[in-house]
């Protein structure tokens, strides 16, 4: 063993052995931290990154695809095909099917399957024998969907509902190995039956010749075969559609593994509480080994090797638990990805090198980044000096003045950073305002604690005699430590409460604007209907029925399209103006009467954006939305920005009859219905489901679309609340930790205590008193803090990364109950420390050296 | 069990702190002080230590007693058992009357809040307490309310009123010593229990000091019990009390 080994055992292991309680309680700290970390780097990977699991897994190394919105004309395949290159092109159908009564959505793909190729992989070609083709009611199935040939199964595809025979089992596996069991191929013909696509196909898939073969570069071929496609058809890259999907989430990503690490910061001060208390505690021990010859650096590196010790094991234990708690997260942001963004399936939980390196970068990153400053201090000690706790006190102290002058610099630098502009997309410098406000509230918090204290003194004191004065002392004269005790259970407070006020003003926004938009009394659509940017229609004829009842007044027929407009998914949607602008509601930006736009818009190639939309492509009213519609590129005026809080990849409407115009598919996706005056709902309801009987659609009246699209919202920010949770849960077990070294500190002052008459129950009323007086302190900080950063939240990192306008909102019975558990929690906290007090031996303590 | 039927009514002085009559054993009359062949021994080193070896000892009311010997003959555990902070392994230890052996936390909270008071060698002032608020302290943990006055008095008899707004690093080891005494003189104790009270001093603060123990076992009739290495000092007490690997050598007057 070197000698450098042995002294670390001896100077920093065996110390920290002495202390079980507290060193477990920090390593689990650090542990909790890198577990978020972890969780939600694998969970994040699984739920957004399973893209390539439909068709591009399935289709294998397709070079190029041709698409359009609405689809393209199936003769366009005929004459591609007549093209005297080596290139294949293989037709696609895509969209889901529920399966009943399980309700479970399956991606469903037509294929060529006689003359695609591009499925030896999954299936000999034999399998897809020419009996089965010829019928529309076969279908093959992935092992996850099916388990034998001939099984029947109920699927919804649209609106309707039929019995499909399984005419095959087909495996496959994604790109990464692992295998994608849920999926559903039929041939391209009983495809476009089923999806009401007759004629049409959503893509083309273009296969480039052999690398070795080509006497052309891929440029040249795309320019090849883009010149033989109509206008308004685009050729992109295959793969595109993956990076455009994973560039439209990257905020979402970004966000949500930005708030995992708030765990780690609130993990740094217990980190910097930890080593400080050592450097405090072994001062003469410092002294001494100075004197025996040991230089500033190897002081300095053995504070820092206690903290990478620390961080080790606390990394360690954080990959574990971090692989565990991925289960239960890579579900619930699957489901919000489903709902907010588009149809995935999650992937594996892949433990990658690189998840390895996240964890002890972050783990052992932050531990030695926070033990630098007590750990360079340590080495500042002169070897004559051992210095007396109450002196490194006073220092503290002293410095509140300056720290305030710190405080109030990096405020204004927080002020500043919020005022510039994105970088990519990405808020880097609203992350950056984030983080110096919270360095600022950590600075000032000293001077804050030492104030309160003092008001606080003479209430407590009257209030609860010798425990009210003996607690606000000893925290104020603790400074050092309790300072930083606070600072870190406030950032986690104040995190929590500036997430509670971001997500209750965007829940209060939400339901403000859910209430003026969903003004029809009953919404129709497909039953298929289960996942984000899919929009299978409905019969044309069913609309024509219900407005044909007595009961009803109008209907406003959309229908909606999933695009990419500069790379970015979106919606283009088509509506009938003048029910909305008669019937409905619209908020625009400007002020504008919804009345007086929605005119303009049914009148000419005219278009409104959501707010968005504008502010992702910046665009403004007056600009010229130029998209692909019907073989032709079409150029739309943009009439109005109005606020729309229903997808982060925005949407533009046109009107029906401007969509028609170059779309000549009349199925609607989606209808609003309004009841004439004075009609019954209840019998208007019976009327509609009549009208929609042979049809599998699903009628749901406003309040309950109110509702179900609270639940999507309510379940998007679940693990945005966990995360705060678990931050406070760091900060909790941190304090605990730390509350048990000032007690043993402290252990003398209440060993005299128990002389001077105290009896075990006042000594446990003292610390209780002063965890409560931290879970305070850190509430009060906390709050103005977090009120601080919701600001931040709102108006900068939102904005910049989703782009939408939220009124700001104080969810004050939320604040309530989440800080009186907080400050409870604080006094729990307080609970072992207590014990570890009242354990002590008073006659042995008063009279230690 | 309960050997003790009655408390003796013993009005000491106006600033008795009164503790939850509950709280207290009932006791028969006794001196104020017996220690009664008190032995103690606890493990170091997994080793058996006698600190105390039957030990016997009365002290009356206003009696200024020393307790000499060197280091480890067992002074402190003496005192720490008169104090009723400790339970002797063997015999039993009577403070006005009440065993100490076998009560409960409660109990012996009780009889320390109404009978005894400390003073250490190195003063124990707590560093976040003003002067008054140090001397107030053994009150508010008794639970009275109206305590400042008291304080005051008490700083008044040690001649420190003067600086009762002061914090205790801002004050001489002797000033402070004075503080600790009037701290473990405001509830009026019938037993002051000090260890080493001028180890830690110069000669001039540790004349003042010992003068002022002195007054308080004449003036206010405390039992006085000091350990002390100091000769000159248990010159002035009443007893002299020699130890010597936990037995008592001898009993002398000075």
């Amino acid at each position: 063993m070197t000698a450098a080994l042995t002294l670390f055992i001896r100077l920093i292991v065996r110390p920290l052995g002495r202390e079980p309680g507290r060193t477990a309680l920090t390593i689990f700290a650090i542990a909790l931290g890198v577990a978020v970390v972890v969780a939600i780097h694998l969970a994040g990977t699984a739920a957004t990154g399973s893209f390539q699991s439909s068709l591009e897994t399935l289709t294998g190394d397709a070079d190029l695809e041709i698409s359009t919105v609405g689809g393209l004309d199936d003769a366009l395949l005929a004459s591609l095909q007549a093209l005297p290159y080596p290139v294949r092109f293989s037709p696609r159908i895509e969209g889901f099917a529920m399966i009943e009564p399980q309700k479970v959505s399956i991606p469903v793909f037509g294929f060529d399957l006689i003359g695609d190729r591009s499925l030896e992989s999954m299936a000999p070609p034999k399998s897809f024998d020419l009996d089965s083709l010829t019928r529309h009611d076969i279908i093959w199935a992935g092992s996850g969907v099916a388990s034998e040939k001939g099984q029947q199964l109920r699927l919804t595809i649209n609106d309707q509902t039929a019995t499909y025979t399984v005419g095959g089992i087909l495996e496959t596996t994604s790109s990464q190995g692992a295998p994608r069991p849920n999926f559903i191929v039929m041939d391209i013909a009983a495809a476009q039956k089923a999806f009401s696509k007759q004629g049409r196909l959503d893509s083309i898939e273009v296969f480039l010749p052999e690398r070795d073969d080509r006497r052309r570069n891929d440029r040249d071929w795309e320019a090849l075969i883009s010149a033989a496609l109509p206008a308004g058809v685009t050729l992109k890259p295959k793969g595109s559609r993956t990076t455009e999907n994973r560039t439209m989430m990257s905020a979402f990503r970004w966000n949500i593994q930005v708030l995992s690490y708030i765990s780690l910061v609130v993990g740094a001060f217990l980190i910097y509480n930890t080593i400080a208390i050592s450097v405090v505690r072994r001062r003469g021990e410092i002294g001494v080994m100075r004197a025996l010859g040991a230089g500033r650096a190897a002081v300095t590196l053995a504070f820092l090797a206690e903290a990478a010790f620390l961080g080790a094991m606390g990394t360690a234990l954080g990959l574990l638990l971090g692989r565990i708690m991925a289960n239960g997260t890579v579900e619930m942001l699957a489901a919000t990805v489903r709902s907010l963004y588009v149809s995935s399936t999650p992937g594996e939980i892949l433990f990658t090198p690189d998840v390895v390196v996240v964890a002890v970068v972050s783990g052992m990153g932050v531990s030695l980044l926070a033990a630098l400053a007590p750990a360079s201090e340590a080495a500042r000690v002169p070897p004559s000096e051992a210095m007396a706790r109450g002196r490194h006190e006073t220092a503290a102290r002293l410095a509140t003045g300056r720290r305030l002058i710190y405080a109030g610099l990096l405020a204004v630098a927080s002020w500043g950073a919020a005022q510039l502009e994105p970088i990519g997309g990405m808020p880097l410098f609203g992350y950056l305002s984030a983080l110096l406000i919270i360095a600022a509230a950590a600075c000032a918090t000293p001077a804050i604690v030492d104030r309160l204290a003092q008001w606080l003194s003479p209430v407590l004191r009257a209030a609860f005699g010798a425990q009210g004065i003996l607690a606000p002392r000893s925290l104020s004269a603790s400074l050092a430590r309790t300072s930083v005790l606070v600072a870190a259970l406030s950032t986690a407070v104040a995190m929590l409460v500036s997430v509670a006020i971001m997500v209750g003003s965007y829940r209060d926004t939400v339901i403000v604007w859910l209430n003026e938009r969903l003004q029809a009394d009953f919404y129709i659509q497909a039953a298929g209907q289960r996942e984000a940017r899919q929009y299978p229609t409905i019969d044309p004829a069913i609309a024509d029925r219900i407005e044909a009842l007595p009961e009803v007044q109008a209907v406003d027929r959309f229908r909606g399209y999933p695009v990419y407009y500069n790379g970015r998914p979106s919606i283009l949607g088509a509506g009938q103006s003048e029910v909305l602008s008669r019937l409905g509601n619209l908020g625009f930006l400007d002020g504008s009467p919804p009345q007086q736009v929605l005119a303009k818009l049914g009148s000419s190639d005219h278009v409104i954006i959501t707010e968005t939309f504008a502010n992702h492509h910046r665009l403004n009213v007056g600009d010229t939305l130029q998209l692909p519609l019907g073989g032709q590129l079409v150029d739309l005026a943009i009439i109005g920005i109005y606020y729309d809080y229903s997808s982060e990849g925005g949407a533009a409407i046109v009107d029906r009859k401007t969509m028609l115009k170059y779309l000549s598919d009349p199925s609607p996706s989606n209808l609003a219905i309004y009841l004439a005056d004075g009609a019954n709902p209840e019998s208007a309801r019976a009327a509609i489901e009549n009208a929609t009987s042979g049809f599998s659609v699903t009628l749901a009246d406003h309040r309950t679309l109110r509702e179900r699209a609270l639940v999507v919202f309510d379940r998007t920010f679940t693990i945005t609340y966990a995360l705060e949770v678990i931050a406070i849960l760091v900060a909790i077990l941190g304090m605990a930790g730390a509350l048990v070294a000032l007690v043993i500190d402290r252990r003398r002052e209440l060993g005299v205590l128990r002389f001077l008459g105290a009896s075990a129950g006042q000594i446990r009323q003292l610390i209780l008193f002063e965890s409560g007086l931290i879970g305070l302190f850190s509430n009060t900080i906390g709050l103005a803090l977090g009120t601080v950063l919701s600001l931040i939240l709102i108006f900068v990192v939102n904005k910049q990364s989703f782009g939408w306008t939220i009124q700001f909102h104080w969810p004050i019975a939320l604040l309530l109950g989440a800080l009186t558990l907080i400050y409870v929690a604080a006094i729990l906290a307080g609970i072992y420390p207590a014990r570890v007090a009242v354990r002590l031996n008073p006659i042995e303590v008063v009279h230690e050296e | 069990m309960r050997l003790f039927q009655q408390i003796r009514p013993a009005p000491f002085d106006k600033l008795k702190a009164e503790p939850s009559p509950a709280e207290i054993p009932r006791a028969l009359p006794m001196p104020l002080l017996r220690l009664d062949n008190v032995t103690k021994h606890y493990r170091a080193d997994n080793q058996d230590v006698v600190a105390l070896d039957a030990v016997t000892l009365d002290a009356e009311p206003g009696e200024f007693l020393s307790i000499v010997g060197r280091s480890g003959c067992g002074k402190t555990t003496l005192l720490n058992l008169a104090g009723a902070m400790d339970f002797p392994s063997a015999g039993s230890v009577h403070i006005n009357g009440v065993v100490t052996s076998g009560l409960a936390d409660a109990e012996l909270t009780a009889i320390r809040r109404k009978y005894v008071g400390f003073v250490f060698q190195f003063f124990q002032l707590l560093p976040t307490l003003s002067v008054r608020e140090n001397v107030e302290l053994p009150l508010l943990l008794a639970g009275q309310t109206a305590n400042t006055q008291q304080a005051i008095e008490r700083l008044e008899w040690v001649e420190m009123a003067d600086y009762a707004k002061r914090l205790p690093h801002q004050l001489s080891g002797g000033q402070m010593q004075r503080v600790a005494i009037a701290r473990a003189l405001v509830h009026s104790p019938k037993l002051l229990l000090a260890d080493e009270p001028i180890g830690n001093l110069d000669s001039t603060s540790a004349e003042i000091v010992m003068n002022l123990l002195r007054r308080t076992a004449d003036e206010l009739k405390t039992t006085i019990l000091m350990a002390t290495h100091s000769q000159e000092a248990a010159r002035i007490t009443d007893r002299i009390v020699a130890l010597r690997d936990g037995r008592i050598e001898e009993i002398r007057r000075p």
